[in-house]
Protein backbone atom coordinates (compact mmCIF):
# COMPACT_ATOMS: atom_id res chain seq x y z
CA UNK A 1 0.00 0.00 0.00
CA UNK A 2 1.39 3.51 -0.89
CA UNK A 3 1.49 6.02 1.76
CA UNK A 4 -0.04 8.67 -0.34
CA UNK A 5 0.93 11.60 2.36
CA UNK A 6 4.45 10.88 1.20
CA UNK A 7 4.04 9.79 -2.17
CA UNK A 8 1.44 12.05 -3.77
CA UNK A 9 1.22 12.15 -7.45
CA UNK A 10 3.16 14.71 -9.32
CA UNK A 11 2.24 17.98 -9.15
CA UNK A 12 0.26 17.99 -5.77
CA UNK A 13 1.51 19.57 -2.76
CA UNK A 14 3.08 18.99 0.47
CA UNK A 15 2.80 20.80 3.36
CA UNK A 16 4.71 20.62 6.72
CA UNK A 17 2.54 22.15 9.75
CA UNK A 18 5.95 23.31 11.44
CA UNK A 19 4.53 26.06 13.76
CA UNK A 20 8.34 27.53 14.33
CA UNK A 21 8.75 30.58 16.09
CA UNK A 22 9.61 33.38 13.72
CA UNK A 23 12.43 34.53 16.19
CA UNK A 24 13.58 30.97 16.99
CA UNK A 25 16.95 32.16 15.96
CA UNK A 26 17.09 35.12 18.58
CA UNK A 27 15.71 33.03 21.30
CA UNK A 28 18.11 30.47 20.86
CA UNK A 29 20.80 32.93 21.41
CA UNK A 30 18.85 34.80 24.40
CA UNK A 31 18.75 31.48 25.69
CA UNK A 32 22.77 31.58 25.49
CA UNK A 33 23.09 34.70 27.16
CA UNK A 34 20.74 33.69 29.87
CA UNK A 35 23.01 30.74 31.02
CA UNK A 36 26.05 32.81 30.61
CA UNK A 37 25.13 35.23 33.29
CA UNK A 38 23.84 32.60 35.21
CA UNK A 39 27.36 31.26 35.51
CA UNK A 40 28.79 34.58 36.26
CA UNK A 41 25.56 35.42 38.49
CA UNK A 42 24.76 38.92 36.96
CA UNK A 43 22.45 40.78 36.35
CA UNK A 44 21.00 41.86 33.23
CA UNK A 45 18.33 44.71 32.46
CA UNK A 46 17.11 45.47 29.49
CA UNK A 47 16.26 49.25 29.53
CA UNK A 48 13.47 51.09 26.89
CA UNK A 49 11.46 53.76 25.91
CA UNK A 50 11.35 56.22 23.11
CA UNK A 51 14.48 58.37 21.90
CA UNK A 52 14.82 61.12 24.27
CA UNK A 53 13.44 59.75 27.44
CA UNK A 54 15.97 60.07 29.59
CA UNK A 55 17.70 56.70 29.11
CA UNK A 56 21.27 57.22 28.99
CA UNK A 57 20.75 60.39 31.81
CA UNK A 58 19.35 57.75 34.17
CA UNK A 59 22.27 55.36 33.35
CA UNK A 60 24.65 58.23 34.68
CA UNK A 61 23.01 59.11 37.71
CA UNK A 62 22.47 55.17 38.63
CA UNK A 63 26.26 54.69 37.77
CA UNK A 64 26.93 57.66 40.12
CA UNK A 65 25.06 56.45 42.67
CA UNK A 66 25.81 52.80 42.99
CA UNK A 67 29.65 52.90 41.78
CA UNK A 68 30.67 52.48 45.31
CA UNK A 69 28.51 49.26 46.01
CA UNK A 70 28.74 47.54 43.08
CA UNK A 71 30.06 46.91 39.25
CA UNK A 72 27.89 47.95 36.74
CA UNK A 73 28.52 48.03 32.74
CA UNK A 74 26.05 49.36 30.41
CA UNK A 75 25.87 48.38 26.42
CA UNK A 76 24.15 51.00 24.61
CA UNK A 77 22.64 50.36 21.53
CA UNK A 78 21.99 53.06 18.41
CA UNK A 79 21.79 53.50 14.82
CA UNK A 80 24.87 55.86 14.76
CA UNK A 81 27.16 57.52 16.82
CA UNK A 82 29.16 56.80 20.05
CA UNK A 83 27.65 60.17 22.28
CA UNK A 84 25.63 57.47 24.57
CA UNK A 85 28.74 55.40 25.74
CA UNK A 86 30.84 58.70 26.14
CA UNK A 87 28.36 60.06 28.17
CA UNK A 88 27.66 56.72 30.13
CA UNK A 89 31.59 56.96 30.64
CA UNK A 90 32.52 60.07 32.19
CA UNK A 91 30.98 58.53 34.92
CA UNK A 92 33.39 56.01 35.66
CA UNK A 93 31.93 52.86 34.65
CA UNK A 94 32.02 50.61 31.40
CA UNK A 95 29.96 51.73 28.74
CA UNK A 96 30.15 49.49 25.04
CA UNK A 97 28.68 51.86 22.14
CA UNK A 98 26.71 49.05 19.69
CA UNK A 99 26.01 51.01 16.47
CA UNK A 100 23.10 49.09 14.40
CA UNK A 101 23.76 50.64 11.47
CA UNK A 102 20.06 52.02 10.85
CA UNK A 103 18.25 48.76 12.75
CA UNK A 104 15.82 49.63 14.90
CA UNK A 105 16.33 47.41 17.68
CA UNK A 106 18.91 45.55 19.65
CA UNK A 107 18.75 41.32 18.86
CA UNK A 108 20.38 38.58 21.24
CA UNK A 109 22.94 37.92 18.30
CA UNK A 110 24.49 41.55 19.13
CA UNK A 111 24.43 41.47 22.23
CA UNK A 112 26.24 37.89 22.35
CA UNK A 113 29.10 39.08 20.17
CA UNK A 114 30.17 41.94 22.52
CA UNK A 115 30.13 39.67 25.83
CA UNK A 116 33.51 38.85 25.79
CA UNK A 117 34.01 42.38 25.73
CA UNK A 118 33.20 42.36 29.37
CA UNK A 119 34.79 40.82 32.44
CA UNK A 120 31.51 39.49 32.93
CA UNK A 121 32.81 37.90 36.66
CA UNK A 122 33.46 41.07 38.26
CA UNK A 123 30.02 42.63 36.79
CA UNK A 124 27.00 42.39 38.91
CA UNK A 125 25.17 44.57 36.99
CA UNK A 126 25.11 44.99 33.09
CA UNK A 127 22.45 47.33 31.59
CA UNK A 128 21.59 47.32 28.35
CA UNK A 129 20.28 50.47 27.06
CA UNK A 130 18.04 49.98 23.76
CA UNK A 131 17.72 51.82 20.98
CA UNK A 132 15.13 54.90 21.62
CA UNK A 133 12.02 52.97 20.18
CA UNK A 134 9.05 51.27 22.10
CA UNK A 135 8.00 48.94 18.79
CA UNK A 136 10.55 46.56 17.84
CA UNK A 137 12.67 46.23 20.80
CA UNK A 138 9.24 44.88 22.86
CA UNK A 139 9.43 41.48 20.10
CA UNK A 140 13.33 40.84 20.74
CA UNK A 141 14.05 39.09 23.85
CA UNK A 142 17.82 39.36 25.17
CA UNK A 143 17.89 36.78 27.84
CA UNK A 144 17.58 39.60 30.42
CA UNK A 145 16.91 39.21 33.89
CA UNK A 146 13.88 42.22 33.72
CA UNK A 147 12.78 44.85 31.10
CA UNK A 148 12.56 48.39 32.49
CA UNK A 149 10.83 51.16 30.49
CA UNK A 150 11.15 54.64 30.56
CA UNK A 151 8.06 56.47 29.91
CA UNK A 152 8.62 60.21 30.01
CA UNK A 153 6.11 62.69 31.48
CA UNK A 154 6.74 65.02 28.37
CA UNK A 155 5.52 61.83 25.79
CA UNK A 156 2.22 62.01 27.76
CA UNK A 157 0.30 59.55 29.72
CA UNK A 158 -1.79 57.78 27.08
CA UNK A 159 0.93 55.87 25.73
CA UNK A 160 1.00 52.29 27.68
CA UNK A 161 -2.35 51.16 25.14
CA UNK A 162 -0.63 52.75 22.39
CA UNK A 163 2.48 50.61 22.44
CA UNK A 164 0.95 48.22 24.11
CA UNK A 165 3.51 45.12 23.71
CA UNK A 166 6.14 46.67 25.41
CA UNK A 167 3.94 47.24 28.87
CA UNK A 168 3.25 44.04 28.70
CA UNK A 169 6.54 42.29 28.59
CA UNK A 170 8.32 45.00 30.96
CA UNK A 171 8.59 44.24 34.69
CA UNK A 172 8.95 47.76 35.80
CA UNK A 173 7.69 51.32 34.40
CA UNK A 174 9.98 54.21 35.29
CA UNK A 175 8.21 57.57 34.73
CA UNK A 176 11.09 59.71 34.26
CA UNK A 177 11.16 63.51 34.15
CA UNK A 178 9.36 63.60 37.17
CA UNK A 179 10.44 66.86 37.85
CA UNK A 180 8.81 68.48 34.99
CA UNK A 181 5.29 67.33 36.54
CA UNK A 182 4.21 70.84 37.71
CA UNK A 183 4.56 72.29 33.97
CA UNK A 184 3.06 69.72 32.30
CA UNK A 185 -0.36 68.25 31.24
CA UNK A 186 0.20 64.29 32.15
CA UNK A 187 -0.91 62.47 35.12
CA UNK A 188 1.38 59.40 36.88
CA UNK A 189 -2.00 57.91 38.52
CA UNK A 190 -3.89 58.00 34.59
CA UNK A 191 -0.26 56.23 33.14
CA UNK A 192 -0.41 53.81 35.95
CA UNK A 193 -4.02 53.09 35.30
CA UNK A 194 -3.82 52.80 31.24
CA UNK A 195 -0.19 50.11 31.40
CA UNK A 196 -1.46 48.03 34.82
CA UNK A 197 -4.94 47.62 32.22
CA UNK A 198 -2.55 45.91 29.75
CA UNK A 199 0.10 44.42 32.70
CA UNK A 200 -1.76 44.00 36.28
CA UNK A 201 1.76 42.90 37.44
CA UNK A 202 3.90 46.33 36.56
CA UNK A 203 5.54 47.76 39.15
CA UNK A 204 6.17 51.26 38.22
CA UNK A 205 8.53 54.06 40.01
CA UNK A 206 8.20 57.85 39.56
CA UNK A 207 11.84 59.20 39.41
CA UNK A 208 13.82 62.28 38.27
CA UNK A 209 17.99 62.15 37.27
CA UNK A 210 17.93 65.68 37.43
CA UNK A 211 15.98 66.47 41.38
CA UNK A 212 17.34 62.97 42.88
CA UNK A 213 13.26 62.09 43.28
CA UNK A 214 12.50 58.61 43.43
CA UNK A 215 16.68 57.48 42.46
CA UNK A 216 17.41 55.95 45.76
CA UNK A 217 13.35 53.48 45.27
CA UNK A 218 15.04 52.77 41.86
CA UNK A 219 18.73 51.75 43.45
CA UNK A 220 17.13 49.99 46.16
CA UNK A 221 15.25 48.07 43.30
CA UNK A 222 17.87 47.07 41.64
CA UNK A 223 20.19 46.21 44.80
CA UNK A 224 17.16 43.65 46.03
CA UNK A 225 17.39 42.38 42.09
CA UNK A 226 20.91 41.78 42.54
CA UNK A 227 21.38 40.02 45.81
CA UNK A 228 18.34 37.86 44.53
CA UNK A 229 20.76 36.93 41.36
CA UNK A 230 23.45 35.92 43.95
CA UNK A 231 21.43 33.78 45.89
CA UNK B 1 13.96 47.93 9.05
CA UNK B 2 12.15 45.81 11.30
CA UNK B 3 10.35 43.84 8.69
CA UNK B 4 13.72 43.34 7.02
CA UNK B 5 15.01 41.62 10.23
CA UNK B 6 11.74 39.59 10.25
CA UNK B 7 12.43 38.43 6.60
CA UNK B 8 15.86 37.40 7.11
CA UNK B 9 15.10 35.54 10.23
CA UNK B 10 12.50 33.76 8.43
CA UNK B 11 14.76 32.71 5.47
CA UNK B 12 17.30 32.16 8.25
CA UNK B 13 15.07 29.42 10.22
CA UNK B 14 13.87 27.79 6.56
CA UNK B 15 17.46 27.14 6.15
CA UNK B 16 18.58 25.51 9.46
CA UNK B 17 14.97 23.48 9.80
CA UNK B 18 15.23 21.86 5.95
CA UNK B 19 17.66 20.22 3.37
CA UNK B 20 18.67 22.42 0.66
CA UNK B 21 17.20 20.27 -1.80
CA UNK B 22 13.89 20.43 -0.29
CA UNK B 23 13.97 24.25 -0.05
CA UNK B 24 14.45 24.59 -4.18
CA UNK B 25 11.11 22.72 -3.84
CA UNK B 26 9.27 25.25 -1.61
CA UNK B 27 6.01 26.69 -2.75
CA UNK B 28 4.96 28.59 0.19
CA UNK B 29 5.51 30.14 3.55
CA UNK B 30 2.38 30.55 5.68
CA UNK B 31 3.12 32.92 8.36
CA UNK B 32 0.66 32.98 11.90
CA UNK B 33 0.91 36.38 13.63
CA UNK B 34 -0.79 37.90 16.56
CA UNK B 35 -2.02 41.50 16.59
CA UNK B 36 0.29 42.42 19.07
CA UNK B 37 3.65 40.94 17.18
CA UNK B 38 4.19 44.00 15.86
CA UNK B 39 3.70 42.76 12.57
CA UNK B 40 2.53 44.91 9.94
CA UNK B 41 1.06 42.16 6.93
CA UNK B 42 1.48 44.69 4.00
CA UNK B 43 4.73 46.27 4.99
CA UNK B 44 5.90 42.49 5.62
CA UNK B 45 4.89 41.62 2.05
CA UNK B 46 7.00 44.85 0.71
CA UNK B 47 10.19 43.69 2.22
CA UNK B 48 9.88 39.93 1.24
CA UNK B 49 9.37 41.07 -2.14
CA UNK B 50 12.28 43.21 -1.95
CA UNK B 51 14.63 40.59 -0.24
CA UNK B 52 14.49 39.07 -3.84
CA UNK B 53 15.85 41.40 -5.35
CA UNK B 54 19.63 40.77 -3.17
CA UNK B 55 18.41 36.65 -3.56
CA UNK B 56 15.90 35.69 -5.69
CA UNK B 57 16.44 32.07 -4.49
CA UNK B 58 13.13 32.18 -3.50
CA UNK B 59 11.39 34.59 -5.63
CA UNK B 60 8.56 31.96 -6.77
CA UNK B 61 7.70 31.12 -3.25
CA UNK B 62 4.33 32.50 -1.85
CA UNK B 63 4.36 34.43 1.50
CA UNK B 64 0.50 34.40 3.29
CA UNK B 65 0.37 36.10 6.18
CA UNK B 66 -2.96 35.21 8.59
CA UNK B 67 -3.20 37.48 11.79
CA UNK B 68 -4.86 36.75 15.18
CA UNK B 69 -6.79 37.96 17.63
CA UNK B 70 -6.03 38.88 21.24
CA UNK B 71 -7.29 36.77 23.57
CA UNK B 72 -6.45 35.26 27.36
CA UNK B 73 -7.38 33.23 29.76
CA UNK B 74 -8.39 33.90 33.24
CA UNK B 75 -6.34 31.93 35.61
CA UNK B 76 -8.92 32.18 38.35
CA UNK B 77 -11.71 30.84 36.30
CA UNK B 78 -10.57 29.45 33.45
CA UNK B 79 -12.67 31.97 30.75
CA UNK B 80 -11.61 32.69 27.51
CA UNK B 81 -12.06 36.76 26.81
CA UNK B 82 -11.06 38.12 23.75
CA UNK B 83 -9.43 41.28 24.84
CA UNK B 84 -10.94 44.52 23.26
CA UNK B 85 -8.98 47.68 23.26
CA UNK B 86 -6.04 46.79 25.22
CA UNK B 87 -8.43 45.67 28.42
CA UNK B 88 -6.50 42.48 29.44
CA UNK B 89 -9.31 41.67 32.17
CA UNK B 90 -11.30 38.47 32.33
CA UNK B 91 -15.08 39.07 31.08
CA UNK B 92 -16.63 36.93 33.11
CA UNK B 93 -14.65 37.49 36.71
CA UNK B 94 -13.27 41.34 36.03
CA UNK B 95 -9.40 39.49 37.41
CA UNK B 96 -6.52 40.84 35.54
CA UNK B 97 -4.47 38.68 33.64
CA UNK B 98 -1.62 38.45 31.91
CA UNK B 99 -2.09 34.75 30.32
CA UNK B 100 -1.84 35.63 26.86
CA UNK B 101 -3.29 32.50 24.98
CA UNK B 102 -3.40 33.90 21.54
CA UNK B 103 -2.56 37.42 19.59
CA UNK B 104 1.05 37.38 20.37
CA UNK B 105 2.57 34.30 18.16
CA UNK B 106 5.13 34.69 15.49
CA UNK B 107 4.69 31.33 13.65
CA UNK B 108 5.95 30.10 10.71
CA UNK B 109 2.91 28.16 10.46
CA UNK B 110 3.23 25.77 7.45
CA UNK B 111 5.42 25.56 4.73
CA UNK B 112 4.35 23.69 1.60
CA UNK B 113 6.74 21.91 -1.40
CA UNK B 114 5.87 21.23 -4.45
CA UNK B 115 6.46 17.47 -5.35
Amino acid sequence: MVDKSTKAARGTVQCENTNINLLKANDFVADIIKKEMAKTSTLLINVTSSAGSGKTTLMQKTAQKLKDKITMAVMVGDLETERDADRIRETGIQALQIVTGGICHLEAQMIHQVLDQFDLENIDLLFIENVGNLVCPSSFDLGEDYRVTLMATTEGDDKPKKYPKMFLTSDMMLVSKADLLPYVPFSVEAVTKDAREVNHELEVIQLSALSDEGIDEWCDWLLAKIKMKKG
Amino acid sequence: MHETSIVNSIIRTLEQEFEAEKLNKMKSIHLKVGILSNIEPRLLYNAYDASHMMNPKYQNVKLEIEMTELKIQCEVCDHITDVQKYRFICDNCQKPSKNVIQGEEMLIHKVEFND
